[in-house]
């Protein structure tokens, strides 16, 4: 399978939508969606946020809430929330809105916070639908949204549209309207300056110096796709949350090039001076404007306004104001309806999507394991001997950690680990594992500060009584005691960590909840992705919550074995 | 040759001065009480000598260790160590580890500071719990005990460590009168071993029944000293008399 191919180039790592800085293709034109059709119209709308929520249950009560999403996917079928035929337009109308739903995270040039006043936003989306709705005789609005979560919010009647960089996709063509395209896009390599690539057919040499190519993307875009279908056996993936984090990574030096689409490169050139744009835009596809697949006379009504906008050249000045226009955008006066969908091929059910990515979930599981496993006996080891040294230490070290502490706990783990992988410019994998470590190792201290002190006075004067030194009484005598105080707390943090491990993405490690929203996003078989996800998020944490309540017992005040600690 | 000596010890906790010049003589063998009101300093002078508190003037000498309140931090520590190993200590609450079982808790020492094999030293623990009567319950929890089959247990862990002084800080305090009789019972049957006790107490009869010598203390210093038959017939200081017919009364 060809997708296979955009998992096993890069690294374990899956790919990803929600991020800032995508303006560009956002979504899997080949391989993840070309395959794929989903039959029923869109997704279950919240399923993303019950994913979550299940994943943070443990004990019996997981199983009881899986039975109830369950049965609530059974019995309110999607189409109960879909709304009323037609009722998109005579919406617009009635209202006086057309909203659209959009991301300025990082969106520019597509739309983003105007630097003339911050508080409004700009971009050349944000003009065309000024432009459109004027034509509808209504008022556009901007309903922000979280990009991977557009449809979603399209779904919820959250929004009329969604218009933001959103590919035409087959896949989405079968559970949305798209319109006629209103932008030809191409994707464009960017690299460090003097760097040896100068077009995209150097990354087909072998790398000087040994290993790969690493090309960093945005997670889920069409730059993804095209780096695991045209990529070869040379070049590496790196899927980015965002295009800019992509850009900063790129001219730090970490990796060897970008692929972005184009107006994204442009928009940005002047602000990594030490980026350069290598050789001409490859590849293309289409920027369509989606709505609800029932809003068919929205669909029209827009199709139609965006027509006149090309016969009368307002499209092209447009463009041409933001620097993005290029001949490539002829095509658009050809194109006057959306591509046609594939025909002759059965769209696929959502189960059968599921076991076409299942490896690539289990793939993202493991990820979201390892950075748990790995970071979680670190912080608890760091946390331990922090304790100590409040505790125990001289005042030096005492207000040396305490100080640590503070700032630890009240920085964001996103901030830290921004600042492991873009400043120290350290592994992925070393920064998020070691992010996380040291994150949740503020929280483990104040838990064994809590823990150890507890303990009453005497224990320790009794260990010191039988000659024991201060460690020996800790490793002997304290430590123990405080253990079985500090599992229920402990365990609450393991689990908090166990999902804290998606803020990775933001460090190009793709794990399971971001898997999933590209997966979902991509292919349009969230509802299905979601109980598949969740089945994974169970299968990790119930062993988890067993192994807790298995030390409880164990470890618990009565039945205790002597050595069995320490 | 005296066991431990006791120069002119000076204690602040902040701005209270708790003893006020000490000087205590204790040979080797012998059992010496020391009474006197709650709040006086006795069970601080105690714990400065093995250690569980520091002193600011004087000296404390133990089986020819001494500690001075003036030594390195280092010398004292390293010192205080030895002097560890050599006094055993039974406190009020008896701070038993309470995950610990019985025997565990009597093995801790011999095993882990002292280097001794486990099953070498589960025989000895056994033999000691034994002579405390607590041969049946080996296996039990320290809290599945009562107050004074704890105290029991825990005299057998000071004695684990085979120290040539024990210092029991008001063992029986937390304890009703029956168990109260039969912990001192086994603090009877230790004092004709030839092992030196110092037993910070309010009980009064095993002050004078037992111990070779009562030394009374009051407002931290030691006011009198002697045999029991001369401090509880015939006491030389109004203090003692105050003190003895509160406690006699009490």
């Amino acid at each position: 399978m060809e997708e296979n191919s955009g998992a096993s180039e890069s690294d374990a790592s899956p790919t990803d939508p929600s991020d800032p800085d995508h303006f560009l293709s956002r979504e899997p034109v080949g391989a993840r969606s070309v395959v794929v059709g989903p039959s029923a119209p869109c997704s279950f709308p919240a399923d993303r946020t019950r994913t979550e929520a299940t994943s943070r249950r443990l004990d019996r009560s997981q199983l009881f809430c899986l039975g109830l999403i369950l049965t609530g996917l059974v019995t309110l079928a999607p189409e109960s929330f879909a709304l009323a035929e037609g009722a998109g337009l005579d919406h617009v109308r009635s209202s006086g809105k057309l909203r659209y739903g959009s991301d300025m995270e990082g969106g520019g040039p597509y739309a983003y916070p105007d630097p003339k006043s911050p508080r409004d936003v700009t971009g050349f989306e944000v003009e065309l639908m000024a432009m459109l709705a004027k034509d509808l005789g209504a008022a556009p609005e901007f309903c922000q949204g979280q990009w991977e979560m557009l449809l979603q919010l399209l779904d919820l009647g959250q929004s009329d549209i969604v218009v933001n960089g959103y590919e035409w996709t087959p896949p989405r063509a079968r559970a949305y309207l798209a319109t006629r395209p209103y932008y030809v896009y191409q994707l464009q390599l960017m690299v460090p300056r003097g760097s040896p690539i100068h077009t995209w057919d150097d990354l087909k040499q072998p790398r000087p110096g040994g290993g790969r190519w690493t090309v960093g993307v945005l997670a889920g875009s069409a730059a993804d796709t095209f780096t695991a279908l045209e990529g070869g056996k040379n070049v590496r993936a790196i899927q980015f949350s965002g295009s800019t984090d992509a850009m900063t990574a790129v001219q730090n030096g970490q990796y060897d090039a970008t692929l972005q689409d184009v107006p994204a490169a442009r928009f940005y050139l002047d602000r990594f001076p030490g980026l350069e744009l290598a050789g001409p835009p490859e590849s293309h596809g289409y920027y369509v404007i989606y709505t609800r697949a029932n809003d068919r006379a929205l669909r029209d009504a827009l199709d139609q306004g965006l027509a006149r906008l090309i016969a009368r050249g307002d499209l092209r000045r447009l463009y041409e104001k933001y620097g993005i226009w290029s001949e490539a955008q002829r095509e658009l006066e050809k194109l006057t309806g959306p591509p046609e969908v594939i025909s002759g091929r059965q769209a696929e059910g959502g189960w059968t999507l599921v076991s076409r990515y299942w490896s690539s979930l289990v793939e993202a599981a493991c990820v979201t394991i390892a950075l748990s496993l790995c970071s979680m006996p670190l912080a608890m080891l760091l946390g331990l001997v922090i304790a100590i040294g409040r505790i125990y230490g001289p005042i030096p070290v005492r207000a040396v950690l305490t100080g640590y502490v503070e700032l630890i706990r009240g920085t964001p783990l996103m901030l830290q680990l921004f600042v492991l992988f873009y400043l120290l410019k350290l592994n992925p994998w070393v920064a998020g594992i070691g992010g996380l470590a040291i994150n949740y190792s503020a929280y483990e201290a104040e838990i064994y500060r809590a823990g150890l002190q507890a303990i009453p006075q005497g224990q320790m004067e009794a260990a010191l009584a039988l000659g024991m030194s201060r460690w020996m009484a800790l490793r002997r005598v304290l430590i123990p005691q405080a253990v079985r105080i500090v599992i229920p707390p402990v365990t609450n943090d393991f689990i908090a960590l166990f999902k804290d491990t998606s803020v990775c993405s933001v460090i190009t490690l793709i794990e399971l909840t971001k898997e999933y929203s590209i997966l979902a996003n991509g292919t349009g078989g969230a509802t299905e992705f979601a109980l598949a996800a969740s089945f994974l998020y169970m299968m990790m944490s119930l062993p988890l919550s067993w192994f807790s309540r298995w030390s409880e017992r164990r470890l618990g005040t009565l039945g205790v074995k002597g050595g069995a600690v320490a | 040759m005296s066991m431990i000596e006791v120069n002119d010890l000076v204690k602040w906790h902040g701005s209270i001065e708790v003893l006020k010049g000490v000087n205590l003589s204790v040979r080797r063998g012998e059992v010496a009480t020391i009474i006197g009101p709650s709040g006086s300093g006795k069970s601080t002078l105690l714990r400065c000598l093995n250690g569980l508190e520091t002193f600011q003037g004087g000296c404390v000498t133990i089986d020819g260790l001494r500690v001075g309140a003036h030594d390195g931090a280092v010398e004292r520590a390293r010192v205080q160590r030895q002097v560890c190993l050599r006094v055993g200590m039974v406190f009020q609450s008896f701070n038993l580890f309470p995950h610990r079982t019985v025997l565990r808790n009597v093995i801790e020492g011999p095993v882990y500071v002292l280097g001794i094999h486990p099953e070498q030293a589960a025989e000895r623990a056994r033999r000691l719990l034994a002579r405390v009567g607590m041969s049946e319950r080996l296996d039990a929890l320290p809290r599945q005990l009562s107050g004074g089959q704890q105290q029991r247990v825990a005299i057998a862990r000071a004695m684990a460590m085979e120290p040539q002084v024990i210092l029991f800080d008001e063992p029986t305090s937390a304890l009703d009168p029956r168990m109260t009789t039969e912990v001192l019972a086994v603090m009877t049957d230790l004092a004709g071993d030839g092992l030196t006790m110092v037993v910070v107490t309010h009980a009064m009869h095993f002050a004078r029944r037992v111990s070779q010598t009562v030394h009374v203390f009051g407002e931290g210093r030691i006011i009198e000293s002697g045999p029991p038959a001369q401090i509880f017939e015939d006491p030389s200081q109004e203090a003692t008399r105050t003190l003895l017919s509160e406690g006699l009364a009490a």
